[in-house]
């Protein structure tokens, strides 16, 4: 390769990366530009024009993507001030589908080092390579995101929000209520759903299955149903005062200690249905709960801020 | 002490700060591209060649500049000067741009 080579090649990658209607215009000016640009080093430092020398040159100039870049507005898809939230988001989120998947893979049989290295190929493809929808969701997601905030300025104004607020307003706490009292509804006698499906007529292994145990029904079912019920009078008082009070808050996380408690102790113990499928159901389910309202806990001690000076500074002082 | 790594990126940022007023200031007359890098580098405002020549084409496209090509004593050049709106934005970032500077003038030589 000689100098020109050098750099037909460099204003080629460049323009290449350019609308077409100014491409061939710029690679024109650029061309010019560094030939004199390089002509002038030369004499300066006393060489001869040659592929070393323009190669130095342009890599000084700048790498052709970013150069390109340049001739352009800046386009960022996802706005730097989201970065982060971003990069948590994805980073957190493929790691809860790679651990359920790996769970899920590892349920099979491992009797060899041959089933074990078989179930990391599965996890791998039927878990890991499908799992890039997480990132690709989350890119329009956050690129809407920014988009939005562009185009109607307005809508990301930061407006004050008092942190004793109820979220979704009354309406959705009352709507939440009745959907609470449906659910110990359904799950006083959950057969109850096979007569309003079916009208009586379903199966009876079908009735089996939603059968509680009498262990169960003797054992936890008392102290569950006993939980659940505190939570009308409770979220009644909180559509009553219309916001979330400290002491109202420590009540709440105390029901929510209490249940996940008991949950645990359910799946633990012995079946909570007559037959294994609707018991391990209810025991996966069971543990989702627990898992998700011990992840809200985490995730509220890890988000609260107490404003105090930091300890370390001031013991320097 | 801050590293010199942070005293780099700082003296970077302040430099692009001023990248488009110097070039719009040394565009009162035509100039193309290595010229005007050469004009601003004279004065102790040196830009790289890969942020200055995209930096025009930017510029034009905003508006702010006019350009033709044209054959003097040499190759083919593009040259670029002020329009109107070129003429307007220098003024208002230079009167900008003197605001700061005292500013910072009295925040700098304050005890």
């Amino acid at each position: 390769m000689n100098a020109n080579d050098v750099i037909d090649s460099y204003v080629t990658e460049v323009a290449r990366q350019l609308p077409r209607r100014q491409r061939n215009d710029v690679a024109f000016e650029l061309r010019a530009l560094i030939d004199e640009g390089l002509q002038d080093r030369a004499e300066a430092s006393g060489r001869a024009v040659d592929a070393a020398l323009a190669t130095e040159f342009l890599q000084a100039f700048g790498r052709p993507e970013d150069v390109a870049a340049r001739y352009r507005p800046m386009l960022s898809v996802i706005d730097p001030a989201d970065g982060r939230k971003f990069l948590r988001a994805t980073v957190v989120g493929l790691a809860v589908l790679w651990f359920l998947g790996l769970l899920a893979a590892l349920q099979q049989p491992l009797d060899s080092g041959d089933d074990f290295v078989r179930a990391l190929a599965q996890w791998w493809v039927r878990t890991v390579i499908p799992s890039m929808w997480w990132p690709g969701v989350l890119v329009v997601g956050f690129g809407l995101a920014a988009w939005t905030r562009r185009r109607w300025p307005s809508t990301a104004v930061w407006k004050p929000r008092a942190p004793d607020r109820i979220h979704g307003g009354r309406f959705g706490m009352a709507l939440a209520l009745v959907g609470m009292l449906c659910g110990v509804y359904v799950l006083v006698d959950p057969r109850w759903l096979l007569d309003v499906v079916w009208e009586g007529r379903a199966a009876a292994v079908a009735y089996e299955s939603l059968t509680y145990t009498d262990t169960f029904l003797q054992r936890q079912a008392p102290w569950l149903l006993g939980l659940l019920l505190l939570n009308i009078p409770f979220f009644l008082t909180v559509l009553a005062v219309g916001r979330w009070s400290a002491t109202l808050r420590r009540i709440e996380t105390g029901l929510s200690l209490l249940t996940s408690a008991a949950l645990v102790w359910t799946i633990l113990d012995g079946p909570v249905f007559k037959t294994e499928v609707s018991d391990t159901t209810a025991k996966v389910l069971a543990a989702l709960i627990v898992a998700f309202t011990l992840m809200t806990f985490a995730i509220k001690a890890y988000r609260s801020v107490k404003p105090m000076p930091n300890p370390r500074l001031q013991a320097q002082r | 002490m801050a590293d010199a790594g942070a005293y780099e990126k700082l003296e970077l940022e302040l430099r692009r700060g001023v990248v488009v007023l110097a070039t719009l200031s040394q565009l009162r007359k035509p100039r193309y591209g290595y010229e005007l890098r050469q004009a601003l580098a004279e004065q102790g405002m040196p830009i790289e060649e890969g942020t200055l020549y995209p930096l025009l084409r930017r510029l034009e496209a905003q508006g702010a500049l006019s350009s033709e090509w044209k054959i003097e004593d040499g190759p083919p050049r593009r040259y670029y000067s002020l329009n109107a709106d070129g003429r307007k934005l220098l003024k208002k970032l230079t009167e900008s741009w003197q605001g700061l500077n005292h500013a910072m003038k009295r925040l700098l030589t304050e005890d």
